[in-house]
């Protein structure tokens, strides 16, 4: 009986889309339920806030939430929390850490802990993602705990990754050895208020300078004072949407193929190949000047395909 | 229809300030298997609701000690039914004085835990509570 509820979506209706999600992150009925939506205008801005547990990504979060609405854009809110691998249990704090208005149909924030911890969450988050863009959220958030390595999955299903660093008590390294720079396209310094701050700073800084590439911008960041919160929220905007890029690049090598394979079976049987191969066969052409006249042909055949 | 975890969100109205009772209480439901939705101290009804919406919520745990209850839990269950919420399952734990008690049964609570309530009633309620709460609005 899933279509009154897809037919509650499509009309914007609120429940609809926590229900859906609940569906979704339990993986009852995905593929029923995300062909049944509708497709979306305009792509979102995906965000992944992620960072070590207690570095104050659900605070962080919700100073973003304020800000964002400050630009009049909608935002929803994906809040993933590890469930305890024992009792199939979660305790979900995050949301208490998000003030919002609960008359404002802008903000959609939704806690969530996948059955199976949180491989089986990142299995079903393209799908989570998909739902909350579909139902037309102009930026969507997704705080998850940054575990290191295994973060590139989460990576490739958002727009940009802000990662979150404290100043730190204890082994200092730590975020270095679990290779989490490498995943970051914005880091924030957060708790900027706290007085390791330019220890912290001189640190990432210094572990930047040693990886090769381009280095994403290090900005301070407190959600306790407000520091740096509008900054980082134009750092995290003036990011190309990597999701879109990708797509289109996909499309295009996809649609080049295909090409190269119509062309392909058009010209190899049209007397210039047929030429071309004899004389390569018997020795009058070289290889690599065959393979040149062969690609000169391919490009210069007519396409009745198109 | 399924055996998923059933959500549940624990909030605490009014203006009295310490959390513990409630936490106490999430993270045993968190151990029992439920999935736990701590929304936090000194919420409004408006905003516990939108919670109780967004969050997809089975149940709904108020913790109050205010003695606002015969205000503040009428206009709860208006707003839940109002928002179209009437099949999350509504629980109230507080110090209620026994002449409450029927009175909030009657406007829909379906339980109150008075304080010093053994964890283990709170868990064996919910769990033996029928699971087809959902008929009204999903599948
Ligand atoms: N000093 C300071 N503490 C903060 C800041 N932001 C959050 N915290 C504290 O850090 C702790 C963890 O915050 P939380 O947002 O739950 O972190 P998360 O686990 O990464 O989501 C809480 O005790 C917050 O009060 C900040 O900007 N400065
Ligand atoms: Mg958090």
């Amino acid at each position: 009986m899933l279509a009154p509820l897809l037919e509650r979506f499509r009309q914007r209706d609120r429940l609809a889309l926590a229900r859906l999600l609940s569906l979704v992150a339990r993986g009852e009925q995905t593929e029923e339920i995300l062909a049944g939506l509708p497709t979306t205008a305009k792509p979102a801005r995906v965000v992944s806030i992620t960072g070590p547990g207690g570095v104050g990504k659900s605070s962080l979060t919700g100073k973003l939430i304020a800000e964002i609405r400050r630009h009049h854009l909608s935002v929803a809110v994906l809040a993933c929390d590890p469930q305890s691998p024992l009792s199939g249990g979660a305790l979900l704090g995050d949301r208490f850490r998000m003030p919002a208005h609960p008359d404002d149909d802008g903000v959609f924030i939704r806690s969530l802990a996948a059955a199976g911890g949180q491989g089986a969450l990142a299995a079903h988050l393209p799908a989570l993602l998909q739902l909350v863009e579909s139902f037309g959220f102009e930026v969507i958030l997704l705080e998850t705990v940054g575990a290191g390595q295994g973060d590139t999955a989460v990576r490739a299903l958002v727009d940009v990754v802000v990662l979150l660093l404290q100043p730190e008590t204890g082994d200092e390294l730590q975020w270095e050895k679990a290779g989490l720079l490498e995943v970051a396209d914005v880091i924030a310094l957060h708790k900027a208020d706290l007085p390791g701050i330019d220890r912290a700073e001189a640190q990432v800084l210094a572990a930047l300078g040693l990886s090769a590439g381009p280095t994403p911008p290090v900005l301070r960041v407190s959600s306790r004072t407000g520091q740096g919160i509008a900054d980082l929220w134009q750092a995290i905007r003036a990011l190309p949407l990597r999701r879109g890029l990708r797509r289109d690049a996909d499309e295009l090598f996809r649609l080049t193929r295909e090409w190269l394979a119509v062309r392909f079976a058009a010209v190899r049987a049209t007397p210039p190949c047929t030429a071309l191969l004899d004389r390569w066969r018997t020795g009058q052409v070289r290889t690599e000047a065959a393979v040149r006249e062969l690609l000169r042909l391919l490009s210069d055949s007519p396409l009745d395909h198109d | 229809m399924s055996n998923a975890p059933l959500r549940v969100v624990l909030a605490k109205v009014g203006l009295d300030g310490h959390d513990r009772g409630i936490k106490v209480v999430a993270r045993a439901l968190r151990d029992a298997g439920f999935h736990v939705i701590y929304a936090g101290l000194w919420q409004t009804p408006e905003a516990v609701v939108r919670a109780v919406a967004d969050e997809d919520a089975d149940w709904l745990g108020i913790s109050l000690l205010s003695g606002a209850h015969m205000t503040l839990m009428p206009r709860l269950l208006q707003l839940l039914r109002e928002a179209g919420l009437s099949h999350v399952g509504v629980l109230v734990g507080g110090i209620i004085p026994e002449d409450d008690v029927p009175k909030l049964l009657e406007l829909g609570v379906a339980k109150v835990f008075g304080p010093g309530t053994p964890l283990d009633d709170i868990v064996a309620f919910l769990q033996q509570a029928p699971r087809d709460r959902h008929a009204s609005t999903a599948s």
